[in-house]
């Protein structure tokens, strides 16, 4: 995979976010004023799909399932969020958005990392 | 029985009764876990079932959308284990740092039931045991007579309360909302799984105070301005109430807000919004102290609040579609920080 255009920088108005698909994948191109980013399209928590639920206001992205939230211009984590967003590459050329896609981003809602198998228990 | 969780912040272990919720028994042994409603509807109280069995207690709940049945998830508030099990939690678990004793099961009995309008009972419950609890918690309801739970919030507040005020809206279909206005309820035994909720107002919040509710998500406004009034809250700190129904002949609770309203006029104002119908004359007339105005609540709201944001803590409950609605407003126009807006969702 490489470069691929995902929408026309006209397509997604200042403080709105849309969803696209580029070969199969789900993204969602959001345009928090001073520039765009690109993302999977559910929310890291609890898989909410974001194109839904997904409020954005300036740089400020909330997830209104749970009121987690992300700074879009910085990609921080905000507030009661406890997991960041995962970000596409992103750059606009001749009026488009083209978003760098080697794989489809996706976040592990098992957590299997989170925990240590050699715990005490019986695993 | 033996539960153990494996959780971000560590692990732990619990005692379970055969055909608890897993969710209730890790919460009355003062577990943090994550939920919102309780009753299936969420899908918040998601675990990974790691060793063990369980059942499903409502195997059509709703919030069951939200797991992987092919990772074996469940939802904690719905699944009851068969023997010993292990739950995997992607949450963050520690000891529930509460301002008020854990939830615990008790009995209760229907002491008072009070038609407040057409649509609207209010019931009182007289409890075992007496129980602590913020404003702004709910608890949630058995009876034998019908299958399920369902989660109500309290009108009161308390410590060490021995009485439970609820109000309900007839809800079309609803089984528990008919057994209540077509039979005689008063002298009937409940099970009482409580305090739960996270949505709950201390007055230590030292923050301008704004409801939004929706239909009986009053319930929990009332509590919490009564508990404010109880501090002298109002006295330095502006009090919003927005209430929504759907016509005038659907009002209720409106002598208790006006009297607040006489009482803090310079401080404390509530409206009451019409989604359906324009306020008649009468109205207006029975209660000057109080606004009527024609539209969604959350609309109203917005034009009214719209500059007034200021140091502002907000409460939200009702209907899930009036709810988002309001949600939208306080992020987007309001521009709230997440931590200082707390909703419940009535699926």
């Amino acid at each position: 995979m490489s470069w691929k255009r995902v929408c026309a920088v006209n397509e997604v108005a200042e403080n709105t976010l849309k969803r696209f698909e580029v070969d199969g994948i789900a993204i969602i191109v959001a345009n928090h004023g001073d520039g765009f980013r690109a993302f999977p399209p559910f929310c890291p928590h609890m898989e909410e799909p974001l194109a839904e639920s997904g409020l954005l206001d300036g740089g400020r992205l909330t997830c209104s399932k749970h009121l987690w939230q992300w700074d879009l211009r910085t990609g921080d984590v905000l507030g009661a969020a406890e997991k960041p967003l995962l970000f596409y590459q992103i750059k606009q050329e001749n009026g488009d958005v083209l978003a760098f896609v080697e794989a489809e981003l996706t976040y592990d809602y098992d957590e299997e990392d989170d925990f240590d198998d050699d715990d005490f228990f019986d695993s | 029985m033996k539960i153990r969780v494996q959780a971000k912040g560590g692990a732990f272990e619990f005692d379970s009764a055969p055909g608890e919720p897993l969710l209730y028994a890790g919460l009355r042994n003062g577990l943090s876990l994550p939920y919102e409603c309780g009753t299936g509807t969420c899908g918040t109280c998601r675990a990974r079932v790691h060793h063990g069995d369980v059942d499903l207690l409502w195997p059509d709940a709703p919030g069951l959308s939200y797991v992987r049945r092919e990772k074996n998830e469940t939802l904690m508030c719905q699944a009851a284990a068969r023997d010993g099990c292990t739950l995997r939690v992607p949450a963050v678990v520690g000891d529930e740092i509460g301002t008020v004793p854990p939830p615990r099961h008790r009995t209760g009995e229907v002491t008072l039931r009070q038609t407040l309008t057409d649509d609207v009972v209010a019931f009182q419950v007289a409890i075992d045991t007496p129980m602590t609890f913020d404003a702004g918690q709910f608890v949630v309801l058995e009876t034998d007579a019908l299958a399920g739970r369902r989660a109500y919030s309290m009108v009161n507040f308390g410590a060490a309360a021995d009485r439970l005020d609820f109000v309900v809206k007839r809800k079309p279909g609803g089984g528990f909302s008919r057994w209540l206005f077509d039979t005689d309820v008063v002298g009937e035994t409940l099970r009482v799984f409580g305090p739960l909720g996270r949505a709950t107002f201390d007055p230590r919040e030292d923050k301008n105070l704004l409801c939004i509710a929706g239909g009986s998500g009053i319930a929990g406004m009332m509590s919490i301005t009564a508990r404010a009034d109880q501090e002298g809250y109002f006295k330095d700190h502006r009090g919003h109430v927005y209430f929504g129904v759907r016509t005038g002949e659907e009002v209720f609770y409106l002598d208790e807000l006006a009297a607040l309203k006489t009482r803090f006029p310079d401080t404390f104002e509530v409206t009451v919004a019409l989604s359906d119908a324009e306020p008649a004359q009468d109205l207006r007339d029975a209660y000057p102290q109080i606004e009527f105005a024609t539209g969604f609540v959350h609309a109203v709201a917005s034009a009214h609040m719209a500059g007034r944001y200021d140091d502002l803590i907000a409460y939200v409950a009702g209907p899930p579609p009036m709810v988002d609605g309001a949600l939208r407003m306080l992020i987007l126009e309001a521009r709230l920080p997440g931590s200082d807006i707390r909703y419940d969702k009535f699926g």
